[in-house]
């Protein structure tokens, strides 16, 4: 088993007719995965990479079963494609698009929860269950270079470092159940705990990697859950972007996300957040091997 | 991008919210003629968009026309909170019976709107001293706030009597503006109610979504009118707007090692870890996926040009997607371009991924260039550039 999907995933991208659609979809099916359906609407009756397209989602699903959807849209469309997948039943639902004005992803996020669906992102490049199933460009036309299968759970506010955490756990001869990169906008459909909570009850994952940045309470959720005793299995957490506290407040330096809005959710602060509550906090790639070696995971 | 409250009350008026009747004065003699239009009694504030301005003594209540010149003639040119003052707001004083709190901004997933009835003190103040005193409501979006949530959010903080309909009808009207606006924060401080409890916007501070302006035409025009900063920022600003892709970012900071960092998440990591091993970044920058090498090279010449860069890293997460020849490409145009000896400004290279080899063999060409080998962790990078610039020293 894995978080979210699996070999038995039947995938769903809109916008394939797209430069970057078409260019990831060729990859995910050199990887194997299924991907069984297109969407860009006056389009329908094409066909990408040997992949049927169709003019809406709900005409794809009627035809192919699928129920997860990857999102290729720009940013001006996206709030709808989000409502468009969810309405036509997909449950897992992820969007690729970067900088989302506030109040879409917030639309976005609140309908596709109401409606029982899974939404991935704003800003990620894809979550993998390696060698089964992925949904996005993550790991590029190599993904076995970095993502060996295994047992450790990732979760990350950044997709290039959902990349290094997976290769340097492959590095000390470990592997990972399911890499998500969760969105690096401030608003992700989901929190960063929700996943930690799937993972514990993956009798596939043993023990979880999160990588944090400023901004946001998502380390609060998951320091409060693992003092509750929600979270049972060891979480190891690295948080960076402890520079910008030496900068003062207001300065943004890249990620949306990771902008000073307060004491509370500086690195500093989540990192000491996340000790207290009994998570391994490490300061580096190649410690969190180690962590779990100690933990004796 | 933070409006100042000219546009703030502008944009509220003309969606029929009780905003004081005023305008922006440039001058002591226009802040005189507004002042006399107004009625005489007004109030003149200094017109920079930040809060906290009574404290500064960027608020005065002026009894008649000369009055507003003098305070006028007292605050142009002045700095308040690090903001040159321009020009000042003359606004008709309101009959203050009451002063109440309203804000609307955004937890991770939700807005939120805060009452509170102590209005005309900071939040934060009433937040630290009397939490209680402050009543908060998690907006959600696909419901809106209706006045009767407004009604319920302000018995919450207390309200009660007949105030009590027309500040709820007032909360809704608010959300609304709010969400028209593509606002991150609106706060109305204070909501002034006179003697027969009826509501005036004394107070209004707007910021509108960066990543909304597109549709905000006029928001967006606002925008383009803000000062330029340092040259070498808005090149790459420029860059974003005429190119296609992801935006790039770069800030610069008074260190000496250029950084050119990408996907987040490894540039903060790599930043952290220079600082603690004692080096001191010249710049901090950021890059998404982008076809071609404009934004790139945008980046790049920004980081050469900047006077106190004396090396470089290029330090990159493991490219899942992007060609790596790419980025060297666009550092041997700018090297060539500039006709920089790279023989006298280091430059640190971790970057794999796909045409890795070809982005290896353009770096050859750059004598003294340090390409890490493969598998080299992001911490060897920061390791080598700090103390190639630190050789530099001796």
């Amino acid at each position: 088993m894995t978080i979210l999907i699996d070999r038995t995933t039947r995938v769903l991208v809109q916008g394939i007719t797209g430069n970057q659609g078409r260019f990831d979809t060729k990859l995910a099916l050199a990887y194997g995965v299924d991907i069984v359906a297109g969407v860009t609407p006056g389009r329908g009756g094409e066909q990408v990479e040997g992949v049927p397209v169709f003019d809406t989602v709900a005409r794809a699903v009627a035809e192919t079963g699928a129920n997860a959807a990857t999102l290729y849209v720009p940013v001006r469309g996206i709030r709808e494609a989000v409502c468009e997948a969810v309405e036509a039943g997909i449950k897992v639902v992820l969007a690729t698009t970067e900088n989302v004005p506030r109040h879409d992803a917030v639309g976005a996020a609140a309908y596709a929860r109401r409606h029982g669906a899974w939404l991935v992102g704003f800003n990620t490049n894809g979550i993998i269950s390696p060698g089964q199933c992925k949904l996005g460009g993550i790991g590029g036309d190599d993904p076995a270079a970095v993502y060996h299968p295994g047992r450790i759970g990732v979760v990350s506010r950044s997709g290039g470092m959902s990349a290094e955490i997976a290769w340097a756990l492959k590095r000390a001869g470990r592997g990972v159940s399911t890499v998500v990169s969760m969105g690096g906008d401030r608003t992700t459909g989901r929190s960063m705990v929700e996943y930690l909570e799937l993972f514990d009850a993956d009798p596939a994952t043993d023990a979880m990697v999160i990588y944090g940045e400023p901004g946001t309470r998502h380390e609060q959720g998951v320091a409060d859950a693992i003092a509750a005793g929600r979270i049972t299995k060891p979480v190891v957490a690295i948080v960076v972007g402890e520079f910008q506290e030496r900068y003062g407040a207001g300065v943004s330096f890249g990620h949306v996300a990771a902008m000073i809005a307060g004491v509370d959710d500086t690195a500093t602060a989540k990192r000491r957040i996340l000790a207290d509550a009994g998570a391994h906090v490490v300061g580096g790639l190649d410690a969190i091997a180690v962590t779990l070696d100690r933990a004796g995971v | 991008m933070r409006l100042t409250e000219d546009h703030a009350k502008a944009f509220l008026g003309s969606r029929g919210l009780p905003v004081p009747a005023g305008a922006r004065a440039a001058s002591p003699g226009e802040a005189e003629a507004l002042a006399l239009k107004l009625g005489g009694r007004v109030v003149v504030k200094a017109l920079v968009p930040t809060g906290r301005r009574g404290k500064a003594g960027a608020v005065r209540i002026c009894a008649d026309p000369a009055a507003a010149s003098e305070a006028a003639t007292a605050m142009i040119g002045c700095d308040v909170a690090g903001h040159t003052v321009e020009a000042v707001y003359v606004e008709a004083a309101v009959p203050i019976a009451r002063e109440l709190y309203l804000s609307f901004a955004f937890a991770d997933r939700a807005p939120v709107v805060l009452a509170s009835l102590e209005g005309g003190v900071d939040i934060e103040e009433t937040a630290g001293r009397a939490p209680s005193a402050i009543a908060r409501h998690e907006i959600d979006p696909l419901d809106g706030l209706a006045p009767w949530h407004g009604v319920d959010l302000w018995a919450r903080a207390g309200m009660t009597g007949r105030p009590l309909a027309a500040l709820g009808r007032l909360a809704s009207e608010l959300y609304a503006a709010f969400v028209a606006a593509d606002g991150l924060m609106l706060e109305l401080n204070p909501i002034a109610l006179d003697a027969e409890g009826k509501p005036h916007l004394v107070g209004a501070m707007l910021e509108v979504d960066d990543d909304a302006l597109d549709r905000q035409p006029a928001f967006k025009a606002l925008a383009a009118g803000l000062p330029a900063k340092n040259p070498r920022e808005q090149a790459v600003i420029d860059a974003n707007r005429s190119h296609p892709g992801g935006d790039s970012r770069y800030t610069e900071l008074d260190g000496d090692i250029g950084l050119l960092v990408a996907g987040g998440g490894a540039g903060l990591l790599q930043h952290d870890m220079i600082l603690a091993m004692g080096g001191r970044p010249a710049n901090h920058s950021d890059m998404s996926p982008a076809p071609g090498t404009a934004k790139l090279e945008a980046v790049l010449g920004s980081i050469l040009s900047n006077p106190r860069t004396r090396s470089l890293l290029i330090g990159y997460n493991y490219l899942q997607m992007a060609p790596c020849d790419l980025v060297i490409q666009a550092l041997v145009n700018v090297v060539r371009a500039k006709g920089i000896d790279t023989t006298r400004l280091p430059i640190v290279i971790r970057l794999y991924g796909p045409r890795e080899a070809e982005a290896r063999a353009l770096a050859a060409t750059l004598p003294g260039t340090e390409y890490l080998p493969f598998g080299a962790p992001l911490e060897e990078g920061c390791r080598r550039i700090v103390a190639r610039t630190r050789e530099l020293a001796r």
